[in-house]
Parts: structure tokens; C-alpha cells; sequence
């Protein structure tokens, strides 16, 4: 299991970067670095400030939701090495990485819909590796996901589709399905009269994935999985959607793992950030610590965006 | 090889699923009338041609012996053994086998065979199942529908170019349809032959569709791909198993 140095941090982060900045030793006579340094601390300052907030509110729960324990997967190719990752009750961990290093893989091997050739994932205390396909199906419940492209039911109507785990695996009556679906509808801020009856068709992209966090959380789910959740969306919906999931993080306590390269709203909403590149993870820590980060690749990968 | 198996590994577990719960009644139904309801034009017209033409080359045929008179044992034997469960099968394969793999494989490269998977709901379970029950039940319904039409386009031919009476075609029909025998007294063996293969060949449009629709690769380019191959094999397979299912009620019934 790696514990990473940011698990020790349940003080509230420094108040200002200057003061961690002497704190941390630093390699003499590299002006250039510190110089990238500041720069990526002013650009991401109002990001990471609202990342703060969002860690502090979370602080209290410190129990492992989910583990990866030196996971390995390959297909053709190797696509993950030696993965381990943990996220505890109530966080938010965003994987960051670019397109093709298996991020959407991590995710898929959390669902158990992907089995690691080596290593153990942990889904609530329980080793998901050799469950059976039904197991994994009630495993499954625990976690709600929002799909790269919404993945809605498309011959059914949005009513439909966010009532559809509550019909599968609820008793609820029908008031009560419909109850929730309003009461989950208007969370994503839809209004329920006006998309219940739609098709996922006649939805924008916006609103498919709205509809789709709807349908992920229609069970209340511990666990909330999100696969690229602002990919393929103008700046201001990517901040809707961005603003939704920290939403979901502080005013139901779920915990988030979210796949996404979009490291602006990264940092926003991530009490952590892992980084994969190369089949490895080459950073795991908060987002503090990943702008104050000397590795090249990881600086590299800030200045890229 | 790995295909032929998972081809039949997805029958069996299709199958085992019919009698598990959660049933899906609602999709069972929908699935009915796109396989039934929505084929039975189609169906229905071809049949009625095919009787036609079966008259029309038999009665050139019989002319020659001067037994024209037993157009209807010949149309109704062609096509209550053979032509009616064959020509409807290869037809709602085309028709109903190509839609089947589209929608699953569009639902597959969408990512909604995932996203059912993530909400613990078995794809089999959910899609497959209720397919291959519509096409049970709706096959052998089309085939009957195909045959009693076919059978009359027969009587159209006869009468109109023959000229043999109404009675009496109708009456050969019976003739052919008591000559093979009954079963449990009341079932006419002919009819059980001519329902087999339907339900046979129903378990194999539903399934071919269902398989190559979940095992789409490639986006939109491989929906397309998909529903090619179902339509290929379906149709094949259904000569092929056609042959060798003859070949075993003709030894049981004779």
C-alpha cells in the first residue's frame, strides 16, 4: 500500500504558497525552475484555493474506499505497471495523465469490468479481484458511473433512464421512483418537467451528462466514478459540470474518482491528483504538492495546458 | 474456434436466463412486435408469391402427366415442410437479424452494454433473452401466417389458370396434410415438421444478432460490419441446419 506524503495533511493547508515554498528544500542554483514554479502557483491560485475548501470539508474521514495494490494489466501492450492508489472516504481523486496511458482502464478495473493480471483492487473492504460476474454485479451498486458520452439509454425516455437502477434494484414504488428521479433531476439542476418525457437525443451534451450524473447517483451510491466528465464541452459547461461534482462531493459526502485530462478542473475539485504516464503513476499527491513538484514530467505536463 | 464457443456459451446462458428473475415482460413484448408485428407485411407477401409460383411451375409440370389436380398436395407440401419456415426465417433474418445486431452494437459502441454492466444489470439478461423469447414465439406465428397464405396464392393459381374447383384444391391441401400421419392423434406430423424449424430457426436469427452486436469493435464502421455478418451467417446457418433437421424428422416422422 502507498501512503503518500499528503495523507499526513489534516491541518489546513498553508495560507500562503510562500511560506510552504521555504519549508520545502530546494536544489541550489536552479533560479529557472522556481521561476516555472511561481508562474504555474499564480496560474492555478484560484483553482487551488477552491480546492482547499473543498479538502478541508472533506478532512474527517480518513478509511480506504477504494485500493489499487500494485496493479498490472496488459492486453496486446502493457497498459498499467505497478499501480497503487488509494482513495479514502470522501475524497475526491482525479487521475490526469494523456489520452492513451490508461486512465479509463483504472476506472474499468474499479468496476470490475477489467480483471488485473497481477495486484488486488479493493472496493470497500472487499478484494474484487476473483469475484464471480454475478458478485461483481452487486459490487457494482456501490458505485455510480458517468460515462465519457453519457452512455444514456437511448430507446428510453430521461425519466426512464434515471429510474432505471431504482427499478432494478430498489422496491420503491412508483411515486417513489418518481419522487427521486425529480429530486435527482433537480440536483444536476434540470428542470424535471421539461426533460422527464425527452428522448437522450433531443438533449444537448451539456444535459446527456447532467441526465448521466443523475442516473450514476439515482441509488445514492458511495462511490462516484466519472470517465472524462468535461471532455467535448464548451468552457462554460465544463465549469457546470466541474461545479456538480464538487456539489455532489460536499453535500453528500460521496467519494469521486474522476478520470479526466482537463487538469484546470483537476485542481479545482481534486483533493488528490494522480498522474499516469507511461503505465506508471509518476505522481500521487495533492495539488499543492503537484504544482510545488520538481519532477520534469510533471512540470511538463502543468506547462502543457 | 474461441467464437464458435462464446456463440454458444451466449445461447446457453440466453436460454438459463429465460427462467430466471427479474423477467422483462415490457421488453419481451416490444421485442415481439419489431420481430412479429413489424414482419408480418413482408412475411405475408412473400408467402403469398411464393405459393403462386409454386402452382404456376407445378401445374406446367403435372400438365404433362394430366394430374394437375394435385397442385395443392404439391403446394402445401413444399411449403408447410420447407418453403414457408425457409423463406420466412431468411427474410426476418434480413429484416429483423440486421436491426437486432445495429441496435446492440450502436448500445456497444456507445458504451451502454457498459454503462447496464456498471448499474448490475446482466446485458444478456436484459437484451438478449427478450430477443430470442420474441423470436420463439413469433417465428413459428409468421411461418403458420406464411403457409395459410402461401397456400391460398396456390389456390388462386389453380383455380384462376387450372381451373380446378375451390372444393377441390382445398381438399388435396387436407390430403396432404392427413397423409403424413397425426401425432397424439389431433397434431398432423406435417405441422410439427413445419413448426420446429421455425422455432429453431428463430433461436438462430435472435442469437446471431444478439452475438455479433455485442461483440462489435470499431465504432459506427464496425455497427456496419455487424450487421453484414448477421445477415450472412444467420442466413447460412439456416440452410445448413435446415438440411440436417430434415434429416432427423424425416427419420422420426417419416
Amino acid at each position: 500500500m502507498t501512503d503518500t506524503p499528503a495523507d499526513d495533511k489534516g491541518a489546513p493547508a498553508p495560507s500562503t504558497y510562500g511560506e510552504e515554498r521555504r519549508r520545502a528544500p530546494e536544489p541550489e542554483g536552479e533560479p529557472r525552475l522556481r521561476r516555472a514554479e511561481d508562474e504555474l502557483r499564480a496560474r492555478f491560485a484560484e483553482e487551488l484555493q477552491e480546492g482547499e475548501e473543498t479538502q478541508d470539508r472533506v478532512a474527517a474521514s480518513r478509511e480506504a474506499i477504494v485500493e489499487l495494490e500494485h496493479v498490472s494489466l496488459a492486453f496486446d501492450r502493457p497498459i498499467l505497471e505497478d499501480v497503487s492508489l488509494v482513495v479514502r472516504r470522501g475524497e475526491t481523486v482525479v487521475i490526469a495523465g494523456e489520452s492513451g496511458t490508461g486512465k479509463s482502464t483504472t476506472l474499468k478495473l474499479i468496476l470490475r469490468l477489467l480483471r488485473p493480471d497481477t495486484g488486488r483492487v479493493i472496493v470497500d473492504g472487499e478484494v474484487i479481484n476473483d469475484v464471480t460476474y454475478e458478485e461483481a454485479l452487486i459490487i457494482r451498486q456501490k458505485m455510480g458511473m458517468v460515462f465519457q458520452g453519457a452512455a444514456l439509454f437511448d430507446s428510453m425516455s430521461v425519466f426512464e433512464n434515471v429510474a432505471f437502477p431504482l427499478r432494478e434494484h430498489t422496491e420503491l414504488t412508483d411515486d417513489e421512483i418518481e419522487a427521486r428521479v425529480r429530486e435527482k433531476l433537480e440536483f444536476v439542476d434540470l428542470e424535471p418537467d421539461r426533460v422527464m418525457d425527452q428522448l437522450p437525443a433531443e438533449l444537448s451534451g451539456g444535459m446527456k451528462k447532467r441526465v448521466g450524473i443523475a442516473r450514476g447517483m439515482a441509488v445514492n451510491p458511495a462511490i462516484m466514478l466519472y470517465d472524462e466528465p468535461t471532455s467535448g464541452l464548451d468552457p462554460l459547461t465544463t465549469g457546470t459540470i466541474t461545479r456538480l461534482i464538487m456539489k455532489l462531493q460536499r453535500e453528500l459526502k460521496v467519494t469521486s474518482v474522476v478520470v479526466s485530462h482537463d487538469i484546470r478542473s483537476a485542481f479545482r475539485m481534486a483533493t488528490k491528483i494522480a498522474l499516469l504516464a507511461d503505465r506508471h503513476i509518476v505522481f500521487f499527491g495533492s495539488p499543492e504538492d503537484m504544482t510545488a513538484s520538481q519532477d520534469r514530467y510533471v512540470q511538463d505536463f502543468l506547462g502543457g495546458v | 474456434m474461441l467464437a464458435v464457443q462464446e456463440y454458444f456459451g451466449l445461447a446457453a446462458k440466453a436460454i438459463r436466463f429465460i427462467v430466471a428473475r427479474p423477467f422483462y415482460i415490457g421488453d419481451v413484448i416490444q421485442q415481439m412486435d419489431a420481430i412479429g408485428v413489424e414482419s408480418l407485411g413482408i412475411v405475408l407477401l412473400t408467402g403469398f408469391f411464393t405459393g403462386m409460383v409454386l402452382a404456376l411451375q407445378t401445374s406446367v409440370q403435372m400438365a404433362q402427366f394430366g394430374a394437375t389436380m394435385y397442385i395443392g398436395r404439391l403446394v402445401t407440401a413444399s411449403m408447410v415442410r420447407e418453403l414457408g419456415p425457409v423463406l420466412a426465417a431468411i427474410l426476418v433474418a434480413g429484416r429483423v437479424g440486421s436491426g437486432i445486431a445495429a441496435q446492440i452494437g450502436s448500445m456497444r459502441v456507445t458504451e451502454q452494454i457498459d454503462a447496464l454492466n456498471t448499474l448490475g444489470v446482466d446485458p444478456i439478461k436484459k437484451l438478449v433473452t427478450p430477443r430470442l423469447v420474441a423470436a420463439l414465439v413469433m417465428m413459428p406465428v409468421l411461418t403458420i401466417l406464411s403457409d395459410t397464405v402461401g397456400i391460398g396464392g396456390g389456390n388462386v393459381i389453380a383455380t384462376a389458370y387450372v381451373g380446378i374447383p375451390v372444393g377441390l384444391y382445398w381438399r388435396t391441401v387436407w390430403e396432404q396434410i392427413a397423409s403424413g400421419g397425426f401425432i397424439l392423434h389431433y397434431i398432423p406430423s406435417d405441422f410439427v415438421q413445419g413448426l420446429v424449424k421455425p422455432f429453431v430457426f428463430g433461436g438462430i436469427i435472435a442469437i446471431t444478432g444478439c452475438f455479433f452486436g455485442i461483440n462489435t469493435k470499431g465504432g459506427t464502421e464496425g455497427v456496419g460490419n455487424a450487421t453484414t455478418r448477421t445477415v450472412v451467417v444467420a442466413s447460412v446457418l439456416i440452410l445448413v441446419v435446415d438440411y440436417f433437421l430434415t434429416q432427423v424428422l424425416l427419420f422420426l416422422f417419416g
